[in-house]
């Protein structure tokens, strides 16, 4: 009759891993490897300013045993995550009064926007001067970060919501938090979930920097500017190569397969097909 | 003219009591979309409204439902005067007012969860209305894996759970093909046949609104007021073809030809100022 015909879910399953992807990654990586090989066989720059992915492999092996990137993972993924909770706890919470106060939402997303493209790095001397070398002005620098994106992103997400939604809800006899919990933060996950992508990156960007500048004993960027200041370059781009594996798996693992997860349940992907 | 059948209560359900709105623009305009309605529904009736467009008839369903504010009059239900939107008076909108978060299921249950109804008993209220709306195979589909015309028959499985005393149409089919309007049609009066809910329909449509209603109201745009009020006392499902509906149908048109002609010449105004 009217039913129109409805694909399973089976759809989705084609954007999971597979043998094609992982045959075309394991020919990037091959051909990366292969150049960086090939460049250092050249001889162009010494074997300490550019040494031979063998002896890198070396390097995260050594920095393994010795425990110095297991340590500087867990410090790292630690201070990211203290950050990052409570960048959420006080942007959602600011944002959520933003929706509310209409004149202060209006002054603060201009306020935000502009702290938004603030270089996080250019925080650093302030928070060495405010809070001093530790944790905590290491934390301090990542809050700043990333919380204006997520304030941002809270507001505009609550204030796009299509109002029909809104007039559904409360025709329907929704109103004060049951319409929060129930109908405007369903609603807003979508973009939500962008924002808080985005931030995410923003602490991330901004933690390793301040880890290097703001020099305490442990945690990834330590590791890196150990590695600068003893001259062992195989150091430096072995935690190189941990930071970008730590960023690829938390933004394709976690945020990617949630944000798909959304987008499908929400029917957002129906017209890019 | 005839007088409708009087297979519906004899108490009054809804009362619209000289009802006026006027829209007032940024160029210090205004325009009176509503000076004084008034509408008597009995229980159980089934009212079209039809009007061009702008007529302010989804205006006047939206001040009955709560969501909009008149400038003065009163809505009564039960002879109890109403000012905020709930539950009683349920809105089936155009389109889009399904939450896509939600299966059908869950969106059949989103008005009881709010009310505090425990769960069994949603799922019972939710599988009925959803079998009653002929969707239980897709009870567990999300929205966009529906059709419109599934869509807006969520929709109502979604007002009908929640027992409310009338439904309030806003031009629920208007975006639907023909031939979905037609079955949509035939399976809202075998609803009203079966659950004798009071119902207002809005629509644009004037065939739609001589196949369903037991008593069709035009509007007119250039008056803000109640043109004129027809009673069609023809057994359903009719066939908007035959010679008695043609009858009714003429009169209507000729009724509204003025206000089209207005609303047409309004248009052209407003573009020749834009």
């Amino acid at each position: 009759m009217l039913e129109k015909k409805i694909q399973p879910e089976k759809r989705r399953s084609k954007s999971r891993f597979d043998v094609t992807d992982a045959a075309n990654i394991a020919l990037f990586l091959a051909a990366f490897v292969g150049m960086w090989q090939m460049v250092f066989l050249l001889g162009i720059w010494p074997e300490s300013s550019l040494p031979s992915p063998a002896t890198v492999v070396g390097a995260i092996g050594n920095l393994t045993t010795n425990y110095s990137l297991p340590i500087g993972i867990g410090v790292t993924l630690l201070r990211l995550i203290a950050g990052f909770v409570i960048s959420i706890g006080i942007g959602v919470g600011v944002g959520l009064a933003m929706v509310k106060f209409r004149g202060f939402g209006k002054t603060m997303s201009s306020f935000a926007v502009g702290l938004l493209t603030f270089p996080s790095i250019a925080w650093v001397p302030f928070a060495i001067l405010l809070i001093g070398f530790n944790d905590f002005g290491i934390l301090f620098v990542v809050v700043m970060a990333s919380v204006f994106s997520v304030m941002i992103t809270t507001y505009s997400s609550i204030r796009n919501i299509p109002p029909i939604y809104l007039r559904a809800a409360s025709n329907m006899g929704a109103k004060g938090f049951g319409l929060f919990q129930h109908v405007m933060i369903p609603a807003a996950t979508p973009s939500l979930i962008l924002g808080i992508r985005q931030a995410w990156s923003f602490a991330w960007h901004a933690l390793i920097g301040a880890e290097i500048l703001i020099t305490t004993l442990y945690g990834l960027g330590h590791v890196l500017n150990v590695g600068r200041e003893f001259g062992f370059m195989e150091d430096v781009i072995a935690s190189m190569i941990t930071i970008f594996v730590i960023g690829i798996v938390f933004d394709r693992v976690l945020f990617a397969k949630v944000e798909e997860r959304v987008r499908s349940r929400w029917g957002l992907d129906q017209h890019s097909e | 003219m005839i007088t409708p059948e009087n297979k519906h209560g004899n108490t009054t359900m809804l009362q619209v009591k000289e009802v006026s709105k006027t829209f007032l623009y940024a160029n210090s305009q205004s325009n009176v979309v509503l000076n004084k309605i008034s509408i008597d529904i009995k229980d159980g009736e089934f009212v079209t409204i039809v009007g061009p467009s702008g007529c302010g008839k989804s205006t006047l369903l939206n001040i009955i439902a709560g969501l909009e504010s008149q400038d003065s009059g009163n809505i009564l239900v039960k002879g109890e005067s109403k000012v905020s939107t709930d539950p009683g008076r349920l809105v089936i909108f155009q389109e889009g007012a399904l939450f896509p978060w939600l299966t059908v299921s869950e969106n059949v249950e989103f008005g009881l969860k709010l009310a505090g109804i425990p769960k069994d008993k949603q799922m019972q209220a939710a599988s009925r209305f959803i079998e009653m709306v002929q969707l239980s195979r897709f009870a567990d589909s999300y929205i966009y894996q529906l059709s419109g015309g599934m869509k807006q028959r969520v929709a109502i499985a979604r007002a009908l759970a929640m027992n409310p005393d009338i439904l309030l149409m806003d031009e629920p089919f208007a975006a639907l093909d023909v031939q979905t309007r037609d079955i949509l049609h035939n399976q809202l009066l075998k609803i009203h046949e079966a659950t004798r809910k009071t119902i207002l329909f809005v629509t644009h449509n004037i065939n739609e609104a001589l196949a369903l209603g037991d008593r069709m109201i035009v509007l007119s745009p250039r008056l803000g007021r109640i043109k004129r009020e027809f009673a069609i006392n023809l057994p359903r499902p009719r066939d908007v073809e035959s010679s008695e509906i043609a009858v009714i149908k003429r009169q209507i048109l000729k009724e509204l030809e003025e206000d089209f002609q207005f609303v047409r010449k309004e248009n052209t105004a407003r573009e020749a100022t834009q």
